[in-house]
């Protein structure tokens, strides 16, 4: 893997609430995502993690510390510019009423029904999909027509928060496999996960979040084999 | 109106006495909630007695404000309907950020569009005895359509944050990511002005109409204020549901086009 950094977060801090009323989902955290493969962000429930990949296309805003891209801060970049050239695919899929065409022209307006079938094709779905209503679409199909929706519009990067916790192991298998095809062909995704057994077959590079804070990262071999400290081992052991 | 003026010397109002009678039909009501123990006995008398001390306050504002105020006090209290309705539309909407004061900044631009443009054209009179009733039409009007703008959009908001949420992160800005919702919202709100537009005098006669037919005003010319007024309340009602759900939309996102998450109410 390309060991130059895409996303460096230096002692990043965020902050929720006011007052004394107020929590720090993510303390001090520093990390990188490095260019190209698929990085694992792996942690317990409410560790961090999606605040940390929200953090990346500044859907969430650090109180403190920086994140960068390429080496500039993000906060210098033009935010909607960023979101186009960073994708999102949430949790839950979230198909548009009308049809997957319709999807697909809603970032990219000028989508033609030929790019359609190619853009579909990326993510596995057959020709001829385009016209289908989205609404009436399985979990698993209408997860990768949102993942085709977010390829319309031309990401170099895609963040994927938990994308297959509402799917079926079928389902699973096809989006899993329509990122992989996504990033053989150049694209970088940093993909939440809270399964340890999808983090170690998808991973090529591993954050692991514990306690709003990073308790290891590195590439996937390292951490899975030699988790470094004790709350990267306990998580680790913890699935084992 | 020479018509009106001419009707109103010969109004046929129930006297004192018959205003005490009526009293019976709340005796009616009283009957019904002792006999199946509805427990609102006493909102029952707090509203009865409520009713009769408002309007009484109210008619004899009105007579000073008819008599001494004119046209300035009139707008003033055109003002204070304003006032009192955006804290009741916008309080309905708890959890909006600026709810109260979207609501009464939606409901000055439909009286100012829609009274100014009525006043201002001829169509209506600029007395006291015009101008603050119609006012009151079309601040009511106006209220019912940003009470339902507002609160259908904090429920959007609640709802559909996944969906405004993915919007936003194709890159498109906060007001287009929250589009759909908005037309959403203000379909709710007008489609009752619409409904009400199209059943008018089929089913019940409309207020203005039966108050001049009641003052004597043939039917046919009753039909000119009421068909105005029918179409003021839609012009108010747009007026004021887009003025709350533009002003919403923008207190909804913050300059990084993030949706905020609403205040705990």
């Amino acid at each position: 893997m390309a060991a130059r950094a895409l996303f460096r977060l230096d002692d990043v801090t965020t902050t929720r609430g006011h007052g004394d009323d107020h929590v720090h989902p993510l303390s001090g955290v520093t990390a990188v995502v490095p260019e190209g493969g698929i990085t694992v962000v792996v942690g317990p429930s409410g560790s961090g993690k999606t605040t940390l990949l929200r953090l990346l296309n500044r859907m969430e805003e650090p109180t403190g510390g920086t994140v960068l891209l390429d080496e500039q801060p993000l906060r210098s970049l033009d935010v909607l510019e960023l979101r186009r050239r960073v994708g999102l695919l949430l949790q839950v899929p979230t198909p548009f009423p009308g049809s997957v065409l319709d999807n697909l022209r809603v970032g990219r307006p000028g989508v033609t029904e030929a790019e359609a079938g190619e853009l579909l094709g990326r993510v596995g779905l057959p020709d001829g999909f385009a016209a289908r209503d989205a609404l009436s679409l399985s979990g698993g199909e209408a997860q990768r027509v949102c993942l085709a929706r977010a390829l319309a519009v031309g990401p170099r990067v895609l963040l994927l928060d938990e994308p297959t916790s509402a799917l079926d192991p079928d389902a699973t298998r096809a989006v899993e496999g329509a990122v992989r095809r996504l990033v053989a062909d150049g694209l970088t995704a940093v993909w939440v996960c809270h399964d340890q057994l999808q983090a170690r077959r998808l991973a090529d590079h591993v954050i692991v979040v514990h306690s709003g804070e990073v308790a290891d990262q590195g590439p996937a071999d390292r951490v899975f084999s030699a988790p470094a400290g004790e709350r990267a081992r306990a998580f680790i052991a913890s699935a084992t | 109106m020479t018509v009106l003026a001419q009707a109103a010397r010969d109004v046929p109002l129930p006297p004192w006495w018959g205003v005490g009678l009526s009293l019976l039909l709340v005796a009616a009501a009283a009957v019904v909630i002792v006999r199946e123990r509805l427990g609102l006995g006493r909102d029952l008398v707090v509203a009865v007695v409520r009713a009769a001390v408002q309007l009484i306050a109210v008619g004899a504002l009105l007579r000073v404000l008819f008599e001494r105020a004119g046209l300035p006090g009139s707008l003033g209290w055109v003002a204070g309907m304003v006032l009192l309705g955006g804290r009741t539309a916008g309080g309905r909407a708890r959890g909006l950020p600026h709810a109260v004061r979207t609501a009464t900044v939606a409901l000055l631009c439909a009286v100012t569009a829609t009274l100014g443009l009525l006043v201002g054209s001829g169509v209506i009179e600029d007395r006291p005895q015009v101008v603050v009733p119609v006012g009151g039409m079309i601040v009511s009007a106006s209220m019912q359509g940003v009470q339902i703008v507002l609160t259908r959009l904090r429920d959007e908001v609640q709802s559909a944050r996944a969906l405004v949420e993915a919007r936003l992160a194709l890159g498109l800005p906060g007001h287009r990511s929250f589009a759909p919702h908005v037309r959403l919202a203000l379909r709710s709100a007008l489609a009752p002005a619409i409904d009400q537009t199209k059943i008018v005098g089929l089913i019940a006669l409309p207020g203005a109409m039966t108050g001049l037919i009641i003052a004597g005003v043939p039917p046919l010319d009753a039909i000119r204020y009421q068909i105005v007024v029918m179409y003021m309340w839609l012009g108010a009602a747009s007026i004021s549901g887009l003025v709350a759900a533009r002003l919403t939309t923008r207190e909804l996102f913050d300059e990084a086009h993030r949706l905020r998450p609403l205040r705990s109410s």
